[in-house]
Protein backbone atom coordinates (compact mmCIF):
# COMPACT_ATOMS: atom_id res chain seq x y z
CA UNK A 1 0.00 0.00 0.00
CA UNK A 2 1.09 3.18 -1.15
CA UNK A 3 1.74 6.54 1.75
CA UNK A 4 -0.66 8.79 2.71
CA UNK A 5 -0.01 12.01 1.77
CA UNK A 6 0.11 12.96 5.80
CA UNK A 7 2.58 10.06 6.15
CA UNK A 8 4.59 10.90 3.51
CA UNK A 9 5.06 14.25 5.18
CA UNK A 10 6.03 12.12 8.12
CA UNK A 11 8.53 10.02 6.32
CA UNK A 12 10.24 12.98 4.88
CA UNK A 13 10.70 14.44 8.36
CA UNK A 14 12.19 11.17 9.93
CA UNK A 15 14.28 11.24 6.80
CA UNK A 16 15.24 14.96 7.64
CA UNK A 17 16.12 14.22 11.54
CA UNK A 18 17.97 11.38 10.23
CA UNK A 19 20.58 13.68 8.19
CA UNK A 20 21.20 15.82 11.31
CA UNK A 21 21.56 13.06 13.67
CA UNK A 22 23.73 11.30 11.51
CA UNK A 23 26.31 14.27 11.18
CA UNK A 24 25.96 14.46 15.25
CA UNK A 25 26.42 10.91 15.46
CA UNK A 26 23.82 10.88 17.95
CA UNK A 27 22.61 6.91 18.35
CA UNK A 28 19.66 7.20 20.61
CA UNK A 29 17.90 10.41 18.03
CA UNK A 30 18.11 7.39 15.28
CA UNK A 31 17.05 4.95 17.73
CA UNK A 32 13.72 6.81 18.23
CA UNK A 33 13.41 7.75 14.43
CA UNK A 34 13.22 4.31 13.60
CA UNK A 35 11.22 3.58 15.65
CA UNK A 36 8.83 5.92 14.80
CA UNK A 37 8.98 4.29 11.19
CA UNK A 38 7.67 1.42 12.46
CA UNK A 39 3.65 2.16 12.86
CA UNK A 40 3.92 2.97 9.17
CA UNK A 41 5.25 0.24 8.03
CA UNK A 42 2.89 -2.05 10.38
CA UNK A 43 0.06 -0.13 8.34
CA UNK A 44 1.17 0.82 4.93
CA UNK A 45 3.54 -2.06 4.51
CA UNK A 46 5.82 -0.07 1.80
CA UNK A 47 8.85 -1.57 0.95
CA UNK A 48 10.48 2.85 1.41
CA UNK A 49 9.77 2.66 4.65
CA UNK A 50 10.85 -0.59 5.92
CA UNK A 51 14.71 -0.18 4.68
CA UNK A 52 14.30 3.14 5.99
CA UNK A 53 13.52 1.46 9.65
CA UNK A 54 16.34 -1.19 9.04
CA UNK A 55 18.94 1.13 7.45
CA UNK A 56 17.95 3.71 10.46
CA UNK A 57 18.38 1.19 13.18
CA UNK A 58 22.13 -0.09 11.82
CA UNK A 59 23.32 2.85 11.23
CA UNK A 60 22.43 3.58 14.63
CA UNK A 61 23.92 0.52 16.33
CA UNK A 62 27.38 1.51 14.04
CA UNK A 63 27.01 4.76 15.78
CA UNK A 64 26.41 3.17 19.47
CA UNK A 65 29.32 0.65 19.48
CA UNK A 66 31.82 3.05 17.34
CA UNK A 67 32.17 0.51 14.88
CA UNK A 68 31.63 3.39 12.49
CA UNK A 69 35.29 4.35 13.03
CA UNK A 70 35.85 1.20 11.55
CA UNK A 71 34.66 2.47 7.98
CA UNK A 72 37.07 3.67 5.93
CA UNK A 73 36.57 7.66 5.40
CA UNK A 74 33.25 7.65 7.60
CA UNK A 75 32.77 11.37 6.34
CA UNK A 76 32.69 10.75 2.94
CA UNK A 77 30.53 7.69 3.68
CA UNK A 78 27.86 9.77 5.82
CA UNK A 79 27.41 12.25 2.78
CA UNK A 80 27.23 9.98 0.22
CA UNK A 81 24.61 7.93 2.76
CA UNK A 82 22.64 11.55 3.67
CA UNK A 83 22.87 12.70 -0.05
CA UNK A 84 20.07 9.49 -1.01
CA UNK A 85 18.28 10.43 2.16
CA UNK A 86 17.85 14.15 0.77
CA UNK A 87 17.23 12.32 -2.45
CA UNK A 88 14.30 10.14 -1.20
CA UNK A 89 12.62 13.48 1.14
CA UNK A 90 12.53 15.14 -2.58
CA UNK A 91 10.56 12.42 -3.48
CA UNK A 92 8.57 11.99 -0.83
CA UNK A 93 7.86 15.90 -1.38
CA UNK A 94 6.65 15.05 -4.78
CA UNK A 95 4.88 11.68 -3.76
CA UNK A 96 6.79 10.00 -5.86
CA UNK A 97 6.52 6.19 -4.09
CA UNK A 98 9.14 4.68 -6.69
CA UNK A 99 11.78 7.35 -6.63
CA UNK A 100 11.07 6.97 -3.33
CA UNK A 101 11.93 3.41 -2.78
CA UNK A 102 15.13 3.51 -5.05
CA UNK A 103 16.61 6.09 -3.09
CA UNK A 104 16.49 4.12 0.27
CA UNK A 105 17.70 0.97 -1.29
CA UNK A 106 20.67 2.75 -2.90
CA UNK A 107 21.16 4.34 0.67
CA UNK A 108 20.86 0.66 1.80
CA UNK A 109 23.43 -0.62 -0.80
CA UNK A 110 25.97 2.21 -0.21
CA UNK A 111 26.27 0.65 3.58
CA UNK A 112 26.32 -2.91 2.34
CA UNK A 113 28.92 -2.09 -0.16
CA UNK A 114 31.67 0.28 2.20
CA UNK A 115 34.26 -1.84 1.77
CA UNK A 116 35.30 -5.67 1.17
CA UNK A 117 36.89 -6.36 4.27
CA UNK A 118 33.29 -5.06 6.31
CA UNK A 119 30.95 -6.42 4.18
CA UNK A 120 30.22 -9.55 5.81
CA UNK A 121 30.13 -7.50 9.41
CA UNK A 122 27.62 -5.36 8.05
CA UNK A 123 25.72 -7.54 6.36
CA UNK A 124 25.26 -9.30 10.18
CA UNK A 125 24.78 -5.84 11.28
CA UNK A 126 21.73 -5.33 9.13
CA UNK A 127 20.25 -8.90 9.67
CA UNK A 128 20.30 -8.26 13.14
CA UNK A 129 18.41 -4.84 12.09
CA UNK A 130 15.86 -6.74 10.18
CA UNK A 131 15.40 -8.90 12.51
CA UNK A 132 14.80 -6.24 15.58
CA UNK A 133 12.62 -4.48 13.26
CA UNK A 134 10.21 -7.42 12.92
CA UNK A 135 10.05 -8.38 16.35
CA UNK A 136 8.73 -4.83 16.33
CA UNK A 137 6.99 -5.12 13.53
CA UNK A 138 5.10 -8.00 15.40
CA UNK A 139 4.10 -6.73 18.45
CA UNK A 140 2.10 -4.73 16.58
CA UNK A 141 -0.21 -7.58 15.74
CA UNK A 142 0.98 -8.74 12.28
CA UNK A 143 1.66 -12.26 12.22
CA UNK A 144 5.14 -13.93 12.47
CA UNK A 145 5.01 -14.93 8.28
CA UNK A 146 3.88 -11.76 7.67
CA UNK A 147 6.62 -10.02 8.92
CA UNK A 148 9.06 -12.35 7.65
CA UNK A 149 8.17 -12.10 4.33
CA UNK A 150 8.03 -7.93 4.73
CA UNK A 151 11.75 -8.04 5.58
CA UNK A 152 13.09 -10.82 3.21
CA UNK A 153 13.97 -13.36 6.63
CA UNK A 154 12.91 -16.86 7.73
CA UNK A 155 10.31 -17.77 10.20
CA UNK A 156 13.37 -19.58 11.71
CA UNK A 157 15.18 -16.59 12.34
CA UNK A 158 12.23 -14.50 13.78
CA UNK A 159 10.77 -17.56 16.23
CA UNK A 160 14.37 -17.73 18.05
CA UNK A 161 14.35 -13.65 18.49
CA UNK A 162 10.98 -13.52 19.57
CA UNK A 163 11.40 -16.11 22.49
CA UNK A 164 14.05 -13.71 23.97
CA UNK A 165 11.73 -10.95 24.15
CA UNK A 166 9.64 -10.60 27.20
CA UNK A 167 6.64 -8.09 25.07
CA UNK A 168 4.49 -11.34 23.95
CA UNK A 169 2.02 -11.43 27.14
CA UNK A 170 0.47 -7.92 25.75
CA UNK A 171 -2.54 -9.80 24.48
CA UNK A 172 -5.15 -11.79 26.04
CA UNK A 173 -5.88 -15.29 25.21
CA UNK A 174 -9.54 -16.03 24.88
CA UNK A 175 -9.26 -19.56 25.48
CA UNK A 176 -8.17 -19.98 29.34
CA UNK A 177 -5.09 -22.88 29.08
CA UNK A 178 -7.06 -25.20 30.90
CA UNK A 179 -9.66 -25.34 27.97
CA UNK A 180 -6.89 -25.23 25.35
CA UNK A 181 -5.21 -28.16 27.34
CA UNK A 182 -9.31 -30.49 27.39
CA UNK A 183 -9.05 -29.79 23.45
CA UNK A 184 -5.37 -31.36 23.06
CA UNK A 185 -6.10 -34.31 25.47
CA UNK A 186 -9.68 -35.13 23.70
CA UNK A 187 -8.17 -34.89 20.56
CA UNK A 188 -4.85 -37.04 21.20
CA UNK A 189 -6.97 -39.53 23.43
CA UNK B 1 -13.60 -48.09 14.79
CA UNK B 2 -13.15 -44.56 15.56
CA UNK B 3 -12.94 -42.24 12.62
CA UNK B 4 -9.76 -40.92 11.24
CA UNK B 5 -8.25 -37.57 12.82
CA UNK B 6 -6.35 -34.65 11.33
CA UNK B 7 -3.71 -32.86 12.92
CA UNK B 8 -2.68 -29.32 10.78
CA UNK B 9 0.72 -28.39 11.43
CA UNK B 10 1.99 -24.85 10.89
CA UNK B 11 5.25 -23.68 10.15
CA UNK B 12 5.31 -22.10 14.04
CA UNK B 13 5.36 -25.51 15.97
CA UNK B 14 7.41 -27.54 13.49
CA UNK B 15 10.37 -24.70 13.92
CA UNK B 16 9.58 -24.55 17.50
CA UNK B 17 10.39 -28.64 17.75
CA UNK B 18 12.71 -28.47 15.43
CA UNK B 19 15.04 -25.94 17.25
CA UNK B 20 14.50 -27.34 20.43
CA UNK B 21 14.78 -30.84 19.77
CA UNK B 22 11.35 -32.17 20.20
CA UNK B 23 10.56 -33.35 16.99
CA UNK B 24 10.86 -37.00 18.29
CA UNK B 25 7.44 -36.51 20.31
CA UNK B 26 5.83 -35.79 16.54
CA UNK B 27 7.21 -39.79 16.04
CA UNK B 28 5.81 -40.83 19.53
CA UNK B 29 2.68 -39.43 19.73
CA UNK B 30 1.74 -40.32 16.09
CA UNK B 31 2.57 -43.99 16.94
CA UNK B 32 -0.83 -44.05 19.29
CA UNK B 33 -2.45 -41.27 17.33
CA UNK B 34 -5.55 -42.52 14.74
CA UNK B 35 -5.29 -40.45 12.01
CA UNK B 36 -2.32 -38.05 10.34
CA UNK B 37 -0.32 -35.10 10.60
CA UNK B 38 -0.56 -33.20 7.66
CA UNK B 39 1.38 -30.29 6.50
CA UNK B 40 0.62 -27.73 3.63
CA UNK B 41 2.62 -26.73 0.86
CA UNK B 42 3.18 -23.16 1.76
CA UNK B 43 4.00 -24.77 5.51
CA UNK B 44 6.50 -26.86 3.77
CA UNK B 45 8.30 -23.83 1.76
CA UNK B 46 8.30 -22.33 5.37
CA UNK B 47 9.81 -24.96 7.32
CA UNK B 48 12.01 -27.15 4.67
CA UNK B 49 12.28 -26.16 1.24
CA UNK B 50 13.35 -22.58 2.13
CA UNK B 51 15.26 -23.35 4.85
CA UNK B 52 17.12 -26.28 3.38
CA UNK B 53 19.31 -23.21 1.41
CA UNK B 54 19.89 -21.58 4.50
CA UNK B 55 23.40 -22.84 6.08
CA UNK B 56 22.10 -21.72 9.80
CA UNK B 57 18.89 -23.95 9.45
CA UNK B 58 19.95 -26.56 6.74
CA UNK B 59 19.95 -29.37 10.20
CA UNK B 60 16.26 -28.11 11.44
CA UNK B 61 14.82 -28.44 8.33
CA UNK B 62 16.63 -31.86 7.42
CA UNK B 63 15.55 -32.89 10.51
CA UNK B 64 11.69 -32.09 9.36
CA UNK B 65 12.10 -33.59 5.82
CA UNK B 66 13.44 -36.69 7.64
CA UNK B 67 9.57 -36.69 8.98
CA UNK B 68 8.10 -36.14 5.80
CA UNK B 69 10.21 -39.18 4.56
CA UNK B 70 9.03 -41.26 7.66
CA UNK B 71 5.46 -39.95 7.08
CA UNK B 72 5.12 -39.01 10.64
CA UNK B 73 4.32 -35.74 8.78
CA UNK B 74 2.13 -35.72 5.24
CA UNK B 75 1.06 -34.00 2.62
CA UNK B 76 -2.74 -33.33 1.88
CA UNK B 77 -2.55 -35.34 -1.01
CA UNK B 78 -2.50 -38.33 0.89
CA UNK B 79 -6.10 -37.54 1.92
CA UNK B 80 -6.99 -36.61 -1.88
CA UNK B 81 -6.93 -32.84 -1.53
CA UNK B 82 -5.67 -31.21 -4.44
CA UNK B 83 -2.80 -28.37 -4.07
CA UNK B 84 -4.79 -26.01 -6.31
CA UNK B 85 -8.24 -26.71 -4.27
CA UNK B 86 -6.09 -25.38 -1.30
CA UNK B 87 -4.37 -23.06 -2.92
CA UNK B 88 -7.79 -21.73 -3.77
CA UNK B 89 -9.44 -21.39 -0.92
CA UNK B 90 -5.76 -19.99 1.01
CA UNK B 91 -6.16 -16.87 -1.15
CA UNK B 92 -9.54 -16.44 -0.49
CA UNK B 93 -9.03 -16.14 3.32
CA UNK B 94 -5.94 -14.67 3.05
CA UNK B 95 -7.53 -11.65 0.82
CA UNK B 96 -10.10 -11.35 3.33
CA UNK B 97 -8.07 -11.60 6.62
CA UNK B 98 -5.82 -8.66 4.75
CA UNK B 99 -9.31 -6.58 4.67
CA UNK B 100 -10.38 -7.18 8.07
CA UNK B 101 -8.93 -4.77 9.45
CA UNK B 102 -8.78 -0.93 8.05
CA UNK B 103 -6.77 2.26 8.02
CA UNK B 104 -9.03 5.04 6.47
CA UNK B 105 -10.67 2.70 4.31
CA UNK B 106 -7.45 0.63 3.10
CA UNK B 107 -6.99 -3.06 4.42
CA UNK B 108 -3.95 -4.07 6.50
CA UNK B 109 -2.10 -7.51 5.53
CA UNK B 110 -1.99 -9.28 8.79
CA UNK B 111 -1.17 -12.61 7.88
CA UNK B 112 0.37 -14.48 4.94
CA UNK B 113 0.06 -17.83 3.04
CA UNK B 114 1.03 -20.86 5.45
CA UNK B 115 -1.17 -19.63 8.32
CA UNK B 116 -4.01 -19.42 5.87
CA UNK B 117 -3.19 -22.84 4.59
CA UNK B 118 -3.89 -24.70 7.49
CA UNK B 119 -7.19 -22.87 8.19
CA UNK B 120 -7.52 -23.65 4.06
CA UNK B 121 -6.84 -27.79 4.90
CA UNK B 122 -8.91 -27.19 8.02
CA UNK B 123 -12.18 -25.63 6.62
CA UNK B 124 -11.92 -28.36 3.21
CA UNK B 125 -11.24 -31.58 6.24
CA UNK B 126 -14.29 -30.17 8.01
CA UNK B 127 -16.92 -29.86 5.01
CA UNK B 128 -15.78 -33.52 4.29
CA UNK B 129 -16.64 -34.51 7.77
CA UNK B 130 -13.31 -35.04 8.97
CA UNK B 131 -12.14 -33.88 12.80
CA UNK B 132 -9.16 -31.48 12.54
CA UNK B 133 -7.23 -29.17 14.83
CA UNK B 134 -4.89 -26.71 13.85
CA UNK B 135 -1.45 -26.42 15.59
CA UNK B 136 -0.46 -23.07 15.48
CA UNK B 137 1.88 -20.93 17.39
CA UNK B 138 0.96 -17.55 15.97
CA UNK B 139 -1.30 -14.96 17.65
CA UNK B 140 -2.37 -13.21 15.26
CA UNK B 141 -4.08 -15.90 13.34
CA UNK B 142 -5.76 -17.26 16.07
CA UNK B 143 -7.13 -14.20 17.68
CA UNK B 144 -8.59 -13.72 13.92
CA UNK B 145 -10.91 -16.35 15.23
CA UNK B 146 -11.03 -16.49 18.56
CA UNK B 147 -10.69 -12.64 19.47
CA UNK B 148 -10.66 -10.38 16.74
CA UNK B 149 -11.41 -7.04 18.86
CA UNK B 150 -8.53 -8.28 20.67
CA UNK B 151 -6.31 -7.61 17.31
CA UNK B 152 -7.92 -4.32 16.40
CA UNK B 153 -7.39 -3.28 19.80
CA UNK B 154 -3.34 -3.88 19.72
CA UNK B 155 -2.99 -3.09 16.36
CA UNK B 156 -4.15 0.71 16.83
CA UNK B 157 -2.87 1.38 19.84
CA UNK B 158 0.21 0.07 18.75
CA UNK B 159 0.53 1.84 15.25
CA UNK B 160 -1.25 4.82 16.85
CA UNK B 161 -3.44 4.97 13.48
CA UNK B 162 -6.97 5.10 13.54
CA UNK B 163 -7.56 1.13 12.46
CA UNK B 164 -10.83 -0.80 13.25
CA UNK B 165 -12.74 -3.80 12.08
CA UNK B 166 -14.17 -3.01 8.62
CA UNK B 167 -17.72 -2.48 7.59
CA UNK B 168 -18.09 -5.84 6.15
CA UNK B 169 -16.35 -7.91 8.96
CA UNK B 170 -19.17 -9.07 10.81
CA UNK B 171 -19.69 -11.20 7.74
CA UNK B 172 -16.46 -11.72 6.91
CA UNK B 173 -15.59 -12.80 10.23
CA UNK B 174 -18.19 -15.37 9.79
CA UNK B 175 -15.64 -17.37 7.73
CA UNK B 176 -12.97 -17.59 10.49
CA UNK B 177 -15.19 -18.67 12.81
CA UNK B 178 -15.16 -22.81 13.73
CA UNK B 179 -11.31 -23.15 13.26
CA UNK B 180 -9.27 -25.34 16.40
CA UNK B 181 -6.48 -24.54 17.43
CA UNK B 182 -3.97 -25.86 20.02
CA UNK B 183 -0.24 -24.77 20.71
CA UNK B 184 3.32 -26.22 20.72
CA UNK B 185 2.85 -25.97 24.73
CA UNK B 186 -0.34 -28.24 24.91
CA UNK B 187 1.02 -30.82 22.29
CA UNK B 188 4.21 -31.03 24.97
CA UNK B 189 1.64 -31.45 27.91
CA UNK B 190 -0.02 -34.22 26.03
CA UNK B 191 3.70 -35.41 25.71
CA UNK B 192 4.44 -35.38 28.63
CA UNK B 193 0.94 -36.98 30.40
CA UNK B 194 2.00 -39.70 28.10
CA UNK B 195 5.30 -40.54 29.53
CA UNK B 196 6.57 -39.76 25.82
CA UNK B 197 9.19 -37.05 26.86
CA UNK B 198 11.37 -39.37 28.57
CA UNK B 199 13.40 -36.85 30.28
CA UNK B 200 13.31 -38.36 34.37
CA UNK B 201 13.19 -35.04 36.29
CA UNK B 202 10.23 -33.43 38.28
CA UNK B 203 11.46 -30.53 36.02
CA UNK B 204 10.94 -32.20 32.42
CA UNK B 205 8.04 -30.49 31.85
CA UNK B 206 8.30 -27.05 33.20
CA UNK B 207 11.89 -26.90 31.25
CA UNK B 208 10.15 -28.34 28.40
CA UNK B 209 7.47 -25.61 28.63
CA UNK B 210 10.20 -22.78 28.81
CA UNK B 211 11.50 -24.31 25.93
CA UNK B 212 8.69 -23.71 23.94
CA UNK B 213 8.63 -20.06 25.16
CA UNK B 214 11.94 -19.05 24.09
CA UNK B 215 12.20 -20.28 20.71
CA UNK B 216 8.60 -17.93 20.42
CA UNK B 217 5.37 -19.56 21.22
CA UNK B 218 3.15 -17.28 22.61
CA UNK B 219 2.67 -18.75 25.86
CA UNK B 220 2.47 -16.84 28.95
CA UNK B 221 4.32 -16.84 32.16
CA UNK B 222 0.86 -17.26 33.78
CA UNK B 223 -0.53 -20.39 31.80
CA UNK B 224 3.37 -22.07 32.34
CA UNK B 225 2.57 -21.78 35.26
CA UNK B 226 -0.74 -23.32 35.60
CA UNK B 227 0.22 -26.34 33.59
CA UNK B 228 2.35 -26.95 35.94
CA UNK B 229 -0.28 -27.17 38.31
CA UNK B 230 -2.33 -29.12 36.21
Amino acid sequence: MELSKEECVNAALVLQKTIKALKEKDALVLKDLSNQTIHSSCTFQDSGTITSAVLIYTLSKLIERSDYKKIPSWDKFEKKISSFLKLAISALKQNNHDAYERHMIKARQTLESVSRNLKPYIEEVLRKASINKASKIHEHGISSEKTARMLGLTQWEISEYLGSKPVQERLTEKLTIQKRIALAQSFFS
Amino acid sequence: MTKEKILIFDAGPLINFSMNGFLYLLEELKKSFNGKFLITKQVKYETLDRPVKIQRFELGALRISQLLKTKVLEMPESLNISESEINARTAELKNTANHILENKGKGIEIVSDAEMSCLALSSILSERGIENIIAIDERTTRLLTENPKDLEMTIAKKTQFPVKLSNKSFNDLKKFENFRFIRSPEIIYVAYKKGLLHIEDPKALEASLYATKFKGSSVSWDEIKALKKM
